[in-house]
């Protein structure tokens, strides 16, 4: 059973660790979806899809597969643009170069394979951070503070002990913990989370969920895609269907 | 209906008999000439023991050289990759990269070897810088493409939280490793078995032996080093292959 310790490192927003510096957050509508349409194709995907989520609050996404859940997400997360309409992330516009400055506190958790194989679980949360020091990143010059943060993400879901240990030689549960360890070390303040549990048992997926659910609680919007409507409708605070391009409220 | 298998085996046959006849591979007599020569090669052959000390010295310079290759070649090689992968760089240039370097790696290593000795000198230094620049190319082509097949997921991971040009090259490259330390023991391998030939241009090595001797029709000589480079090349081989499984 996992547990939370009171020892978790520090998710206040803006916190000034010199490596925290960049990406203040000044907005408490963390995320704002209007009238997006997007395809991959001539036709539309998703059809004029608006969204707000505020800090501390956790929407899931629900939807057939191939409806645009996860299409949705990575607009949100900048990884797609857009056809029309205007995506805004901590208050900045996705695809303005200001936006850049808040990507170090937007976490994405894919499905799986969204570590990085032949290193570390250590390695993997540190990497939470490179894109506000990636100078230090690149020579692997890490302050003991950080490493110290790093361990208490990793023992904040359970890891503790395994944060020399390969990511390979881990479970599934416990790859998509270290994910989770690395958004905490990164203190982000929005989490996209594409079917997060899809792939593990539901015990394991409950306790994924209760750490996800601890971003909410400490200010974070957790955004997330998931395909079981009992853990939505218990873990979230709203839940939506995305059908025919349309997201609607359930 | 015909398996692939079927097809496979078919369609080679039918291939190696048509290409044999303008190749004059369909001519009975020539292959009655083959036989007398064989064995009046096989009666020249011997094993000079006196030359083993030599042998084995040119054998260690055709590794050194392979081994600067692939150490130099990979350095520069580590770089020229990030700048060819268009999820590092910029699509255009990364294709002016490929570009660039699928044109010096369409030179053969020995013709680059003739090219390098003009330069420096006949000896082991032009062997070892066109092994260095044909590994280079070759490790390029062999990283991008590794680097190209990093999961979707993990690169949209990394560059939802703001990671972009060296950093996330850096973690790709990581994510890879396995196949980055298999392409660069296929590497040494390969350009072991090349520098066998390349003393042949005058960039040092055991092909500079083996050409002198056969030069001079002294067969058990020639013998003699291409034991040592057969042994030398199976060796590591062998070792490569250990080391891959460990990996």
């Amino acid at each position: 059973m996992l547990t939370l310790k009171k020892t978790v490192p520090s998710f206040s927003v803006g916190n000034t660790s010199s490596c925290l510096a960049a990406g203040e957050v000044i907005a408490d509508v963390a995320l704002e979806v209007k009238h997006v349409f997007f395809g991959y194709d001539s036709t539309d995907l998703l059809r004029g899809v608006s969204l707000e989520v505020r800090r501390g609050e956790a929407v899931a996404v629900m939807g057939r597969s191939g409806a645009g859940k996860s299409t949705l997400l990575k607009i949100c997360a900048g990884l797609l643009k857009p056809r029309s309409g205007a995506v805004k992330v901590l208050g900045r516009e996705v695809g303005n170069r200001c936006f850049e400055s808040v990507r170090p506190r937007i976490a994405y958790i894919p499905q799986t394979l969204g570590i990085v194989s032949g290193a570390s679980a250590l390695y993997n949360v540190l990497l939470g951070r490179a894109a506000i020091c990636p100078l230090r990143f690149v020579a692997g010059l890490w302050s003991r503070r950080d490493v110290e943060e790093a361990l208490e993400a990793l023992r904040a879901v359970g890891l503790g002990d395994k944060a020399e240990m390969v990511v390979d030689k881990l479970s599934g549960g416990e790859r998509q913990r270290v994910a989770i360890a690395r958004a905490l070390f990164q203190e982000a303040s929005v989490i996209y989370a594409d079917e997060p549990v899809s792939n593990l048992d539901i015990n394991t997926a409950t306790e994924v969920m209760k750490l996800l659910m601890e971003f909410r609680r400490r200010g974070a919007a957790v955004v997330a895609v998931l395909h079981d409507q009992d853990l939505a409708f218990e873990f979230f605070d709203r839940v939506y269907m995305l059908s025919g391009g349309v997201l609607k409220e359930l | 209906m015909r398996s692939f298998t079927q097809n496979f085996f078919v369609l080679n046959l039918l291939l190696s008999a048509v290409l044999a006849i303008p190749l004059g591979l369909a001519d009975a007599a020539l292959y009655f000439k083959a036989g007398e020569n064989t064995v009046r090669f096989f009666s020249l052959l011997g094993f000079r023991w006196d030359l083993a000390a030599e042998a084995l010295e040119a054998v260690l310079e055709t590794f050194v050289i392979s081994l600067f290759g692939v150490a130099l070649g990979g350095l520069v090689a580590l770089p020229v990759a990030f700048m060819a992968s268009p999820l590092v760089a910029p699509p255009r240039f990364s294709w002016a990269v490929r570009w660039v370097s699928s044109a010096v790696r369409s030179i053969p290593a020995v013709l680059w070897a003739v090219f390098f000795v003009i330069l420096v000198g006949p000896g082991p230094a032009a062997g070892a810088l066109a092994l260095a620049l044909y590994t280079s190319t070759y490790l390029v082509k062999l990283f991008y493409e590794a680097l190209e097949a990093v999961e979707r997921e993990l690169y949209d991971s990394l560059r939802a939280i703001g990671l972009r040009g060296p950093p996330l090259a850096a973690v790709l490259f990581t994510h890879v490793k396995r196949q980055v330390v298999s392409h660069v023991l296929f590497m040494l391998e390969y350009n072991v078995r090349t520098a066998t030939i390349l003393g042949f241009v005058g960039a040092g090595g055991v092909g500079y032996y083996i050409l002198q001797y056969l030069s001079i029709l002294d067969y058990a000589a020639v013998t003699t080093y291409v034991v040592a480079t057969v042994v030398f090349v199976v060796a590591i081989d062998a070792v490569s292959y250990l080391l891959r499984r460990r990996i």
